[in-house]
């Protein structure tokens, strides 16, 4: 009996899938703990993104506040969002929707992006402490998405890579501690005193205590994450389906965010063409799709668990004046 | 989900990967009888591990007391209560010497209480807050009294504690790997060693959160998880003083009390890890019933009280301690081998010395046999030679007063 149940548990959804859908393809690369997608979430969304043209000049501060009367004359999206239901471990639902704006001025793109969440999250050097995040995808190459043409828009599929901006609250905070990261001791003030008395505690003796090399597996194997000086608040990554998500070697992506009566704008910037095939890659005048997801640090939101779009949402950049 | 056999539970489990045991699996036999808790162990693996910056909390090997300590605090209650449906209940009337051993578990694991209660993901578990890890030794040697008005009597002991040797159990079905979303834990072919990678991983700690031991641990310097790498340089064969051959771990090395003895677990009955684990079921896993089939065993304290200990042993407890209390010539000869090299031992051989003891243990006869016990090398080498009967060595007369 057992047996039966977690066969059809196990199959029960492909061969649904197959029976009901078109083409069988995409089920029968199903992996446990994976539920397959509706039909519905191929067709992208209606409404259609226009990355307008501003003369941005050359900002002196590439901040909120600096760029963000760029936005104004751009007409936003409102993207409604929703919980993680398919891949395991599933998670989300504490954020309903995000508004994406963006201009380009013919050299770099900018995507504003704005939602509600009335926890600031910036840290997650606490066990029990999760980052505020948002993350942009866009298809790899020139592509149509049409519900004949799948192509999933929870981070791709094999065969179709998505490149992905994911910004997070806490690098944002590493990049005031002078590019370094955050250090345990933000996090601990007293953490080299027992019982916090000490009112000249070990953490004003900083020098003795980064004078000892940092011995880190995450460090030697190059992990973004683990890196200090990595000067950017948006990681550039690639994936091709659950659980495929890989930093890019090459990384492209910036941003700056504010947060600010319980609403956080993260604006992510880069420049309309790059030299890495990895890469989407904005030609003005031409189109393409995005998608997005937001975590909720407060909620333990991270991975998996988080606020998602389950459709694509097509774009078109404006032509630059002189064209 | 798939099936998978687990022997511990003497069942089929689920479990999200197919069954893929290594060619030999990374195992250690630990006598808790012997410890005397003095932390060597521990600070051997923090010394060479665990010492950085970020890691001040960690200590992948720890030793605590039971029934009130635990690191982090009260992990096993915390845990065993998310599996309990009411029925966690041993079937052992019918065994099989091979495929179940202990009976038969007819309770949930980590895995199956998942699927029951439909939280979408692959295991139950939580994530300690930081404070649950802050004081890794809190309980110490406080002792839980079962009859508070009459005093110890053996073989139980009305007052109580002992203490439990813990690192990562390289699990067979380890919990971690089965959580990972990005899949950048894995567990090795040649050795069955569990391990993180660093460069895979992205500090979501669902690792951390499903290890049902609580052995993976978040590193908020580097953002990353991190565990127990059971020294696997050492395991290589890497430090040149085991001349290329297999050498136990740090924790291992440095048992003060000679309570532990490493080895891998293999088909080979004359392995002393096998032999102790799987044909004289001497030593037991830890809490089999998470379904994780943890590679580190346990001979169990014998003055503890056995509810107790088959709640963390599980049902082959009574017969663990019948066998320890009255050892047979074999066993008595496999328990000399324990620290006795740090090269790890793959086979043992006895030549059969003469009798020097015999006395009547809780009724039973037992003789004493002075034994030599020979371990072998992964090569076949003689590696160690030792006796049952410790020699003795009398200080020549001029040396009484030097030091």
């Amino acid at each position: 009996m057992k047996k039966t149940y977690s066969f059809l548990k196990r199959y029960g959804v492909a061969l649904l899938s197959s029976a009901f859908l078109s083409t069988a393809l995409f089920a029968a690369d199903e992996a446990p703990g994976v539920k397959g997608a509706s039909d519905e979430e191929f067709i992208p969304a209606k409404e259609v993104l226009t990355i307008k043209y501003v003369d941005v000049g050359k900002p002196y501060h590439l901040d909120v506040e600096t760029l963000h009367g760029f936005f104004n004359d751009a007409k936003g999206v409102t993207v409604p969002l929703q919980k993680q239901d398919k891949a395991f471990p599933n998670g989300g639902g504490s954020v309903n929707n995000a508004e994406v704006k963006a201009i380009h001025d013919g050299l770099t793109v900018y995507f504003k992006v704005s939602w509600s969440d009335p926890s600031k999250n910036a840290r997650a050097i606490a066990v029990q402490e999760f980052r505020d995040a948002v993350a942009l995808m866009f298809p790899l190459g020139a592509v149509e998405i049409t519900p004949a043409e799948h192509f999933s828009p929870r981070m791709g599929d094999r065969e179709k890579p998505t490149n992905l901006w994911h910004w997070k609250a806490d690098w944002e905070a590493d990049l005031l501690v002078k590019g370094e990261l955050e250090d345990v001791e933000a996090q601990y003030p007293n953490m080299h005193d027992d019982f916090n008395l000490n009112p000249y505690s070990a953490y004003y003796h900083r020098e003795l205590i980064t004078s000892v090399e940092v011995l880190s597996g995450g460090r030697a194997a190059n992990n973004l994450l683990s890196q200090p000086w990595r000067g950017r608040s948006v990681e550039d990554l690639n994936a091709e389906g659950f659980g495929t998500l890989t930093t890019q070697d090459h990384q492209d992506v910036n941003g700056c965010s504010k947060y600010d009566d319980g609403v956080w704008t993260v604006i992510f910037y880069r420049s309309l063409i790059t030299n890495d095939p990895h890469d989407v890659q904005f030609v003005p005048g031409g189109t393409s799709y995005f998608n997005m997801a937001v975590w909720n640090g407060g909620e333990q939101d991270r991975n998996g668990q988080k606020n998602i779009s389950i459709q694509w949402h097509p774009v078109t950049l404006e032509r630059v004046a002189w064209q | 989900m798939t099936l998978v056999h687990n022997w511990h539970l003497g069942r089929r489990m689920e479990y999200p990967y197919f069954e893929s045991r290594p060619k030999h699996q990374f195992a250690a036999v630990f006598n808790i009888n012997r410890c005397i808790a003095c932390q060597t162990c521990t600070m051997a693996c923090k010394s060479a591990w665990t010492y950085n910056k970020g890691q001040e909390y960690m200590w992948w090997n720890n030793v605590e007391t039971k029934p009130y300590g635990g690191y982090p605090q009260s992990w096993d209650v915390k845990t065993l209560k998310l599996i309990d449906n009411g029925e966690n209940t041993w079937y052992t009337d019918e065994k099989d010497e091979k495929l179940s051993p202990y009976g038969v578990y007819e309770g949930d694991t980590i895995f199956e209480a998942a699927a029951k209660k439909n939280i979408n993901q692959w295991a139950v578990g939580y994530i300690p807050e930081d404070k649950e890890w802050r004081a890794p030794n809190f309980g110490e040697d406080v002792a839980k009294s079962n009859k508070p008005d009459e005093y110890s009597s053996l073989p139980e002991h009305s007052r109580w504690f002992f203490y439990i040797q813990r690192l990562c159990n390289h699990c067979t079905y380890p919990g971690c790997l089965a959580a990972c979303p990005r899949k950048a834990i894995y567990k090795r072919k040649e050795d069955g060693i569990v391990l993180i990678d660093q460069k895979r991983c992205r500090g979501y700690r669902k690792c951390v959160e499903q290890c049902p031991y609580k052995k993976p641990m978040y590193r908020g310097l580097t953002r990353v998880s991190e565990k127990c790498i059971a020294c696997y340089p050492r395991i290589e064969g890497r430090d040149p003083l085991t001349k290329g051959r297999p050498m136990e771990t740090r924790c291992m090395a440095a048992c003060v009390g000679q309570i532990r003895l490493q080895g891998f677990l293999d088909d080979n009955p004359k392995n002393p890890v096998t032999w102790l684990i799987k044909h004289d079921k001497l030593a037991l896993p830890l809490y089999p019933q998470f379904g994780t089939e943890p590679n580190i065993y346990y001979i169990p304290p014998r003055w503890a009280p056995r509810s107790y200990l088959r709640q963390m042993f599980g049902p082959g407890v009574d017969e663990a301690i019948d066998k320890f209390m009255v050892p047979s010539r074999e066993r008595l000869a496999v328990l000399s081998l324990f620290r006795m090299t740090q090269t790890i031992i793959f086979e043992y051989k006895i030549e059969e010395g003469p009798k020097v003891f015999e006395t009547t243990i809780h009724g039973k006869k037992f003789e004493l046999y002075n034994d030599t016990v020979i371990g072998l090398g992964e090569d076949g080498q003689e590696v160690v030679r030792t006796t049952v009967e410790e020699p003795v060595y009398i200080r020549d007369p001029k040396h009484y007063n030097s030091i």
